[in-house]
């Protein structure tokens, strides 16, 4: 993909330049096709039914009226559904269950019947005509709840090292709380949408996903036909914030009813739908514990949670296994439960498990920091680790320091006065806070294509997803300078089954997986021209290796007289050749495949086992790291709280495009603002419905509440990853929740240990 | 998602009355602002809509002692009249605390009166109860966690809050309704127009079905009147009022002798203080005073417990316009 609007840039100094997001003229002009966007002859239109309770059976789901309704082509229940497999596990673990499979309703709001019309309107009108009669049942709602079935470690990575009682005993001061988060939901502008078209067994989808490979898995296997027949395209999604890392039930019925049509069918989900169809951030009860020295030394922590998961789903989110490796700690336990619940399956939301296990911790060194009478950033640069605190390895990069000096300087923390209610401007308190924020490494496996043709352009491809975080841009740049060309001069492929696969945009992972593939493949693409002209008489690089040229332009030239060179495009013609094409992978760092499951192997490693480990002078991979400074200003008389200034300071390691890394941490702000003050999708304690479905009722923070944001990058390229990246996406949401907490804190001398921080609380 | 309907545009008053008294599943449709989104909710299904954005019903006139606001001049033409600006500044400012640019733009005056409720539960037609949909069917709100309810002129049957902005400035200033029937035209004060639910929660208003509001006269406070409008909510702009209190004072040496209250985000009807205006008038303008008048503003609240804190934080809202507009140093 080019853009006429973004002016070319020659390679040499792409890296790292704040280029414009290529893909932005083609979004404000509407030219870029989103899967709600696709319209195939012949389609029609599909439209979901949901549970109006929470528990209990289907007793009675009459097709009749529906079916009679203007315009409808098929009604579709679990008594008329044809039986669906089940998609395959991925790393977020088992796929949802295959809709329709039964009359068991395990949460207010699944889908009990697809209707599919002639048009939207239609099947909408006649999706209302579905009034299933209900056999009941008392949903298990809440965590406390003595009838939940319980998780004890549900993924195996709670974690435990030295000991905490003793730990505790040895304490100059110790500390507990408790902190709640409330359920917050990804709320992507883009309503998630479908558009289904079999011929045979072969299956096209355009879907809203993050995941196009994993998407296609789930399809082959619920219809039983083979992966290579299915194609999944996503090459603009309106964003996902991690509710497009599975294949959701939805996928699944807009296929299902093109087959049983046998016609293209678009779905399309409605706002309320999002809420219970798409995942969400779970709540969350957290308990820590902390044991420090007089001179704020952590001696030990503590820190466990409950968190829900829908009855027979699935959701990988750890809330306590960042807190293992936040700090140099020696006694430490961290614990998490899952508890069953009759509620819509949780899912990824940007920064899972980091977001409110984060909160907890960072809320209570705060708290701890006035127990010790100690400067919050001082606590903190007094427990920071050089080392991955439970392998004992060190960092492969992490400037954690430079992200709390840097940011206390830029913010200008030094003015702050300890004493909490002591700054004031008029009625308005004024608070300043802090919290830092790490997140854990994560990277799997990706491949990529890079060819060049005849005219000297080149097309890179892979199946990896831009979810608006401007995955096209960083790549173009990558590529372009990898193989010497003007930005201009590539074109970028993504989000397309048929091309390399590729992992999930998430975990903050793409970047450096894809990047990695990438620069591999254009590598690879340099190397095999020059293969091609190795023993060619007529090459001036006849005889070169890639160590002995430089690229420019379109040309490959030797670096020991430049003026003997050729054009990509001269060697093709030469060579009777229309195109050269190369293959590139990447794979995760070796010994710590996932830095989750290196984690919890080597947590189980032993203390003979991890010193094996140290001795092979292994690293630990490193995920971004920052630091968050907040200054609010709270009325106390009206509750009434303003976040004025937010400064992040992140360890990004090589920072690909200065301005959309920008993009992410300030985007991700406004999502920690929104988490920290507005957020909560609230359940009916009765029913099971959640009751403010809608963007009237669910607030999400505004321009008017989103304050000037400093963002400064600092470190090194990690060398943990072939492209030094460590991925920004999520980085920039973690700590802003308890850094204006803490600003809370320090405005009005109240401590709000449960999320949202809204008026009522404090009152 | 609607259902289809089928839409008239009217060019005549008296016609488009005729039209819509005579069928019951005829509806006027001005900005359409809120109808429209209770159509695609399914909560209102009209078989005809009736455009009346071309009937000449829009404009401010007058200026001495009464403003007449045609009942389609949209809330943005309103809030940059001169006379709103400078006689009723409060009026302007719930207007533009109430909604946004492009709502503004939309939204005519007489449509912003008759907005209906922004509960929940009303909203869902998959929630069976709320007998403001359906009469008899029980209120799903009151077992709620909400925060977005009604303290005061609820009832056992229901808690919907009435969400405008600017109708709380208008009760406070006695404005007044001309509406059209069929057979006639009458005038109704705009603070018994509106209807607490009692036992009839779907009955909202004095308006019978086909009656067209035409205007909405304003009186002007005497001059030296000061009035503000104070919105309290957790996001700064697009959400509706947690709690707001519309005042207007006209204070002689210390001594407030011309006082009009109204409160918004508390009540199922735009709220009338008038027990706090007792308190006030007469009396000299200090804190003590506007507390006291809070007070008695609020002391009819019923709570559920998702609204509790609203009582306290409705007394504060008042106070705090109070001292603003008088310029009570606390």
């Amino acid at each position: 993909m080019t853009s006429a609007m973004n002016e070319p840039r020659p390679a040499g100094v792409l890296i790292g330049q704040g280029l414009d997001r290529l893909d932005g003229p083609l979004k404000v002009t509407g030219a870029a096709p989103y899967p709600s966007d696709f319209d195939l002859p012949g389609m029609a239109y599909a439209s979901l039914v949901r549970s109006t309770i929470a528990s209990g059976r289907i007793s009675r789901i009459d097709r009749g009226p529906a079916e009679a309704a203007p315009g409808v082509l098929a009604v579709v229940t679990h008594e008329n559904a044809p039986k669906l497999g089940r998609g395959p596990k991925t790393i977020l673990g088992a796929a949802p269950p295959p809709p329709l499979r039964d009359d068991r309703i395990l949460h207010h709001g699944q889908f009990v019947a697809v209707v599919v019309a002639e048009t939207a309107e239609q099947a909408a009108e006649a999706a209302r005509l579905v009034q299933p009669e209900y056999d009941a049942a008392d949903p298990v709602l809440d965590l406390a709840d003595p009838r939940a079935k319980v998780r004890d470690d549900p993924w195996h990575v709670d974690m435990r090292r030295g000991n905490l009682d003793a730990g505790l005993a040895a304490a100059d001061v110790t500390f507990q709380a408790t902190y709640t988060t409330p359920e917050n939901t990804n709320n992507p502008l883009g309503l998630f949408a479908t558009v289904a078209a079999w011929e045979g067994d072969t299956l096209t989808v355009h879907d809203s996903t993050q995941w196009p490979y994993n998407t296609r898995g789930a399809l082959a296997r619920s219809f039983g036909v083979p992966e290579r027949g299915v194609r999944v395209l996503a090459p603009f999604v309106g964003g996902g914030f991690g509710s497009g890392l599975r294949a959701w039930p939805h996928v699944i019925l807009a296929a299902l009813a093109a087959r049983i049509i046998e016609r293209p069918v678009k779905l399309v989900l409605t706002r309320p739908q999002m809420f219970t169809a798409v995942g969400h951030r779970p709540n969350t009860v957290q308990n820590v514990r902390l044991g420090a020295t007089r001179d704020g030394r952590l001696l030990a922590i503590e820190h466990t949670s409950d968190s829900p998961v829908a009855m027979e789903d699935d959701n990988l989110e750890p809330i306590t296994l960042g807190t293992s490796t936040a700090y140099a700690c020696p006694n430490l336990i961290t614990r998490d439960r899952q508890i069953r619940l009759n509620v819509p399956c949780p899912g990824s939301m940007r920064a899972p498990g980091e977001a409110q296990g984060n909160f907890a911790l960072e809320s209570a060194l705060d708290e701890l920091s006035y127990d010790l009478g100690m400067d919050p950033v001082r606590l903190r640069l007094v427990n920071e680790s050089t080392v991955h605190p439970q392998t004992g390895l060190p960092w492969s990069s992490r400037a954690m320091r430079e992200c709390y000096l840097q940011g206390a300087e830029r913010f200008g923390w030094s003015l702050r006065s300890p004493e909490p209610r002591s700054m004031r401007d008029g009625d308005w308190l004024v608070g300043y806070g802090m919290a830092g924020a790490s997140f854990l490494h994560y990277q799997a496996k990706c491949q990529a294509r890079a060819s060049i043709d005849r005219d000297g352009t080149a097309y890179v491809r892979s199946a990896g997803t831009d979810i608006g975080t401007g995955t096209y841009t960083v790549m173009t740049q990558l590529a372009a300078e990898t193989l010497g060309l003007r930005t201009d001069r590539v074109r970028l492929g993504l989000g397309d089954t048929d091309l390399p696969m590729a992992p999930q945009a998430g975990g903050s992972g793409l970047t450096g997986a894809l990047g990695g593939a990438v620069h591999a493949a254009c590598v690879r693409l340099v190397h095999d021209f020059l293969r091609l002209v190795r023993n060619d008489p007529e090459s001036p690089l006849r005889g070169c290796d890639l160590e002995d040229i430089t690229l420019h332009d379109g040309r490959i030239q030797r670096t020991d007289d430049p003026t003997r060179g050729e054009t990509y495009a001269g060697i093709l013609a030469r060579h009777g050749l229309e195109e050269l094409t190369a293959d590139g992978d990447s794979s995760p760092p070796r010994g710590d495949m996932i830095a989750l499951v290196g984690s919890m192997v080597t947590s189980r490693l032993g203390r003979f086992g991890r010193a094996a480990v140290r001795a092979t002078r292994a690293v630990a991979p490193a995920g971004a790291c920052g630091a968050k400074f907040v200054e609010v200003r709270v009325d106390p008389d009206l509750g009434l709280l303003r976040v004025t200034r937010i400064v992040s300071v992140i360890d990004g390691g090589r920072i690909l495009n200065e301005k959309t890394a920008r993009s992410q941490i300030t985007g991700a702000v406004v999502g920690g603002i929104g988490m920290a003050m507005f957020e909560e999708t609230i359940t009916d304690a009765g029913t099971g419905r959640i009751a403010n479905a809608t963007f009237g009722d669910y607030l999400i923070a505004v321009n008017a509440d989103i304050p000037e944001m400093d963002v400064h990058f600092v470190g090194e390229p990690d060398p943990a990853n072939p492209i030094g990246t460590k991925g920004v996406g999520e980085i920039g949401l973690v700590g802003i929740a308890p850094a204006i907490a803490n600003a809370v804190y320090h405005a009005t001398g109240r401590r709000v240990r449960s999320l949202p921080i809204t008026i009522d609380r404090l009152l | 998602m609607m259902r289809a309907f089928e839409y008239v545009r009217a060019t005549d008053t008296a016609r488009a009355v005729e039209m819509v008294t005579a069928d019951p599943n005829t509806s006027y449709l001005a900005g359409g602002t809120t109808q429209l989104d209770l159509m695609k909710d399914g909560v209102l299904a009209p078989e005809r809509l009736v455009d009346i954005t071309h009937l000449p019903l829009r404009g401010v006139t007058g200026g001495r002692g009464a403003l007449r606001v045609g009942a389609l001049t949209t809330m943005e033409e309103l809030a940059a009249d001169t006379t709103v600006v400078e006689r009723i500044p409060f009026v302007r400012d719930a207007l533009l605390l109430g909604a946004s640019t492009q709502l503004r733009n939309m939204a005519t005056i007489a449509g912003n009166l008759l907005q209906r409720t922004r509960c929940r539960y009303f909203r869902d037609p998959a929630v069976a109860a709320c007998n403001k949909r359906e009469r008899g069917s029980g209120c799903a709100a009151m077992t709620g966690t909400a925060r977005m309810h009604a303290i005061l002129g609820t009832s056992p049957h229901c808690i919907a809050l009435h969400a405008s902005d600017v109708a709380v400035p208008l009760v406070a200033l006695d404005a007044i309704l001309r509406v059209q029937g069929r057979d006639g035209a009458r005038g109704v004060p705009l603070t018994r127009f509106y209807l607490t639910p009692g036992d009839t929660p779907d009955v909202e208003n004095l308006l019978r079905h086909g009656e067209l509001i035409t205007a909405v006269e304003i009186p002007l406070p005497a001059l030296g009147t000061r009035s503000g409008y104070l919105k309290v909510r957790d996001r700064v702009s697009y959400e509706f009022a947690l709690t707001s209190a519309a005042a207007a004072l006209l204070i002689e040496d210390g001594i407030i002798v011309e006082a009009r209250v109204g409160l918004g985000g508390v009540g199922t009807v735009p709220w009338r203080a008038r027990e706090a205006e007792e308190i006030l008038i007469g009396a000299p303008a200090t804190m003590e005073v506007f507390r006291q008048s809070a007070e008695r503003a609020l002391e009819g609240a019923r709570t559920i417990s998702g609204t509790a804190f609203k009582v306290e934080l409705a007394k504060r809202t008042l106070v705090r316009i109070l001292r603003t507009v008088s310029g009570v140093v606390a």
